[in-house]
């Protein structure tokens, strides 16, 4: 099984339904082999854009390349992909086998060829035993690899998954995922993998590309996305807990003002947010020396334990945050902390993030000129 | 432990009680049929009176043997019991007439009552043992035997008994009838008149054998009584005819002098035991009583499992207005249905003789019953071709936009419309000379064509008609299944490569296989029963080209009056349609439920 991986390429596509944009002007460059997670909250988009990828949907503007090749105008069938729908969609009335071979049949393939490759795609994904079933005698979990079998019978260029996990229990989900994956790495076809959870397509992808309202905001390996998000909407989807974030007002002198922190932008900016992730957050108790905490590092306020999720391997510590926000810090289990106590909270200036009015990265890193210190 | 004692001692109450309730209802008949033979007695003896003008010396015999006279005071109206005799051209009463009571003839049969108590003894004495042994599943199965089979001796011979009561009062009866037909003709009336005063008996004489004097005789009792050696060897004697039993008598009328002999005239008059014996009732109630037990004693097993018992009962109560409804409205016709065919049954004559499967018999013989079974399996062949339409025409008026939902009501309308409106309307367009279609066809050059009138072609009209009248309401049910099919199995076909016209083959057909089944069934078993349509606008014609099965059922009833025929035509429809639709099951649905 040697499918020659192909990249999908997108210029400018875009979709309309009457007054509705669901995909805007959508540049992706999917380059052959890569594992590409599709991520966005429900109604953004990403199906659309995979449907359009597949030929499912018509776009009403721009070109899609499947390798060298502009598909616009070519049959689903013929492009070379294969998809696996959310609701596995298999042939109620046909066996595993007929499902598996449906794609082939249709295509008029050799019935000894047809059978040769149900037989070792139903070896790959353990569903020998299973070949004479119909679906509706299948698990949630054998019905999945069903309908990746029969996106992987056909050897396509392209593999398209559209929520492939949403509709399995959260264990077989996980195992699942690690089985994609592990597909992936020998079959080394391109893939594109639709999802709305963003752990999923942060551990799966080899780059993410999330949506928003039609439009793809940032394309990049699951680190630079998580790191250096290009915006707000990014950088407060991406991750869990989500990223806490600090509302910052302009002052008359031009800086921006938000809680006890005032900052000097680069630029004249009407607004910005400030937004830290829960890791760059550190807490200590309050220490008769404010300016000394055990960290080493600079108390940058104080406040409140509101709640303690004690996860295990972590603590989750929601704190009433600068001006009122609460925010929430990844803290050790061995923090010995209780609902109610006053803590030291201090930023990992260096790792958080300033983004402006319109939700554009303004600067990494910035630090604030003057903290109101009220402790 | 309450239901494990209660359930034997109910099915014991009920056995009883069902019992005592068969020899009531027999005792009652015959108490019936008494007070009405004293009737007719009554009647006879007032026709006399009325005939004679007051006490004859001819009638005195008849009437002292039998009767009571009195006379009515002047002033007073038909008051009081009795039967009242009026003199010629007067509207008072002159005498009232009763007859002296008879005494009972017996007042409880013996043999049923022997049963019935045994029988009620046996099941008291299960139902107490029942208290203390512990339940054995078959236990039930033996007592609800032994119940049966005593419910239905005690049925049995309270009819025997109210038979041969009835036979003695019929004798008598018949006695009584002769008696006065011959004082009417002492009186000196003439046969015809003499013989209506003993009711109605029907008489076969020279002068009396016209047929319109005759129609009311059934044939079969005219046959029997002409074989009746003359003088009878004994009179009163019976005849069997047409299966049941008739009480005659032969009566020389007194010859006047100088004048000829007149021809002695046969009597016959159908027996008590024939228009009195209480034989529904009795077989009701028996019935009743026995299901009753029966379904007591079924429930008996669950008892030892009171909250499932408690749900059982409970269940049937909730059932039981349904089911009764369905026995009544349902089970009821068409059980009677099936009674008519295996008997003579006719719309005036009281007797209806059991005639087995002769019906059957000369159904299976008559070539017209073959040909319009065969008309209407012909008529069915429009089904596959109005799906096959109504599938198309779904496929093209999916969606909603204005004009589609326009095509898809007009294409509805014919369904909701009156048959005999449309039969109506597409008479009158394909009239062969005045019709809006054959002017049309004229006037575009082509030749009229004989729509209706031609025996070759009105067939095949009438399935167009039924196909313009049936794919609105067919089209509708495939789009529902249509809608039914998700949209995730056509994106997987086509991303699968498969064209329009596989996706139709593997996809539309498949989801769809389940509406078709129903389509198929419902279609074919209402193509089966097709009437209006032939009804309205061919009347089976021409030369019985359109004559279909259930046509050919009504004018079999209701225009040649055969009933029997009729309803054993029915039954032979319902094989069919019972048939072809087992045959659908078996081929379609079977294989489509593994797929």
């Amino acid at each position: 099984m040697n499918p020659a991986p192909r990249g999908v390429t997108l210029r400018g596509v875009e979709k309309r339904f009457g007054a509705v944009t669901a995909v805007a002007a959508a540049d992706l460059e999917v380059r052959p082999g890569e594992l590409l997670a599709l991520v966005g909250p429900s109604g953004c988009g990403k199906s659309t854009l995979l449907r359009l990828i597949a030929g499912l949907e018509e776009p009403s503007g721009g070109e899609i390349l499947i390798g060298e090749r502009t598909v616009n105008d070519v049959a689903p069938g013929d492009r070379n992909v294969a998809m696996v729908f959310q609701s596995y969609a298999l042939y109620p009335h046909m066996t595993v086998a007929g499902n598996l071979g449906f794609g082939l049949r249709v295509r008029g393939t050799d019935r000894a060829e047809i059978e040769k490759r149900v037989e070792r795609t139903a070896g790959i994904l353990g569903l020998d035993d299973l070949l004479s079933r119909r679906p509706g005698q299948l698990s949630g979990g054998q019905q999945q690899r069903v309908a990746l079998g029969r996106a992987m019978v056909r050897d396509p260029g392209v593999f398209l998954f559209d929520e492939p996990l949403s509709n399995l229990d959260a264990g077989l989900r996980l195992r699942t995922r690690d089985e994609i994956a592990d597909l992936h790495r020998r079959l080394g076809t391109t893939m594109i993998f639709v999802t709305h959870d963003q752990t999923e397509a942060l551990s799966l992808g080899q780059r993410v590309a999330v949506m928003d309202r039609g439009r793809i905001l940032q394309v990049g390996t699951p680190d630079t996305i998580y790191r250096e998000p290009a915006n707000l909407f990014v950088a407060a989807f991406v991750g869990s807990p989500p990223i806490n974030r600090l509302r910052l007002s302009r002052e008359d002198d031009g800086s921006l003002l938000g809680g006890p922190f005032r900052f000097a932008p680069d630029r004249a900016l009407d607004a910005a947010t400030l937004a830290v992730r829960p890791e760059d957050l550190a807490i200590a108790p309050l220490l008769p020396r404010p300016d000394i905490t055990p960290a080493g590092r600079q108390p940058d306020f104080a406040a409140t334990v509101l709640r303690i999720e004690a996860l295990g391997s972590e603590q989750r510590v929601h704190v009433d945050g600068p001006a009122d926000a609460t925010w929430i810090v990844r803290a050790q289990p061995s923090l010995g902390a209780n609902p109610g106590d006053r803590v030291h909270v201090s930023v990992a200036w260096e790792r958080s993030h300033l983004f402006g009015p319109d939700g554009g990265r303004v600067g990494s890193a910035p630090r604030p000129i003057q903290i109101l210190r009220d402790i | 432990m309450r239901g494990r004692a209660a359930l034997p001692v109910l099915a014991a109450v009920a056995f009883t009680a069902g019992t005592a309730l068969t020899i009531a209802v027999a005792v009652r008949g015959l108490s019936d049929a008494q007070a009405a033979a004293a009737r007719d007695v009554a009647r006879m003896a007032a026709e006399l009176w009325e005939l004679a003008g007051g006490v004859d010396e001819a009638a005195r015999a008849f009437l002292d043997d039998r009767v009571a006279i009195e006379a009515v005071p002047e002033g007073e109206t038909r008051s009081g019991s009795g039967t009242h005799a009026y003199r010629t051209g007067s509207l008072q009463p002159a005498v009232r007439i009763t007859v002296p009571p008879q005494p009972r003839m017996t007042p409880l049969p013996p043999a049923p009552t022997a049963l019935a108590l045994l029988g009620s003894l046996l099941m008291s004495a299960w139902a107490v043992a029942r208290r203390r042994t512990p339940p054995a599943p078959r236990y039930p199965a033996i007592v609800a035997l032994t119940a049966t089979g005593l419910l239905g001796a005690t049925a049995v011979t309270t009819h025997r008994w109210a038979d041969s009561e009835l036979e003695a009062l019929s004798d008598g009866h018949a006695t009584h009838a002769l008696r006065a037909v011959e004082a009417a003709l002492a009186i000196g009336a003439d046969p015809e008149r003499a013989v209506r005063v003993a009711g109605l008996p029907w008489a076969t004489s020279a002068a009396l054998t016209r047929p319109d004097q005759i129609w009311t005789m059934p044939r079969g009792v005219a046959r029997a009584l002409a074989t009746v050696p003359n003088p009878p060897t004994a009179s009163p004697f019976t005849v069997e005819a047409s299966g049941a039993t008739y009480h005659t008598g032969l009566v020389i009328p007194p010859t006047p002098a100088a004048t000829t002999p007149s021809p002695a005239l046969h009597l016959a008059l159908l027996g008590y035991e024939e228009t009195h014996a209480p034989t529904v009732p009795l077989a009701a109630t028996a019935t009743a009583a026995t299901l009753l037990t029966a379904l007591i004693l079924c429930l008996l097993p669950l008892s030892t499992r009171p909250p499932l018992l408690r749900r059982t009962v409970t269940a049937w109560a909730f059932l039981a207005p349904a089911a009764l409804l369905l026995a009544v409205f349902t089970f009821g016709p068409l059980l009677f249905s099936l009674w008519i065919s295996l008997h003579e049954w006719h719309l005036v004559d009281p007797v209806h003789p059991f005639v087995g499967l002769d019906k059957y018999r000369n159904i299976i013989l008559d070539t017209d019953w073959w040909a319009a079974l065969r008309n209407t399996a012909i008529f069915t062949l429009h089904v596959p071709l109005a799906m096959a339409v109504a599938l198309a025409l779904a496929l093209l008026t999916r969606g909603s936009r204005r004009a589609v939902r326009l095509a898809r009501l007009a294409l509805f309308l014919p369904g909701i419309t009156s048959v005999v409106a449309i039969a109506v309307v597409w008479k009158w367009l394909l009239n062969d000379g005045y019709g809006p279609v054959n002017r049309l066809l004229e006037s575009v050059g082509l030749g009229a064509v004989a729509w209706l009138t031609s025996p070759g072609i009105a067939l095949v009209t009438l399935m167009g008609i039924s196909v313009w009248m049936v794919v609105g309401y067919q089209m509708v049910v495939f789009q529902a299944g249509l809608a039914a099919i998700p949209r995730d199995w056509y994106d997987a076909a086509r991303v699968d490569g498969a064209g329009a016209v596989q996706r139709f083959r593997h996809i539309t057909l498949p989801g769809l296989r389940h509406t078709l089944f129903f389509v198929l069934v419902t279609s074919v078993i209402g193509s089966f029963q097709v009437f209006g349509l032939v009804y309205v606008m061919t009347e089976g014609g021409p030369l019985g080209a359109t004559d279909v099965a259930v046509y050919h059922i009504y004018r079999e009833a209701w225009e040649f009056l055969r009933f029997g025929n009729a309803a054993a035509m029915s039954w032979i429809l319902f094989a069919v349609v019972f048939a072809a639709t087992w045959l659908h099951f078996r081929l379609l649905e079977r294989r489509t439920v593994r797929a």
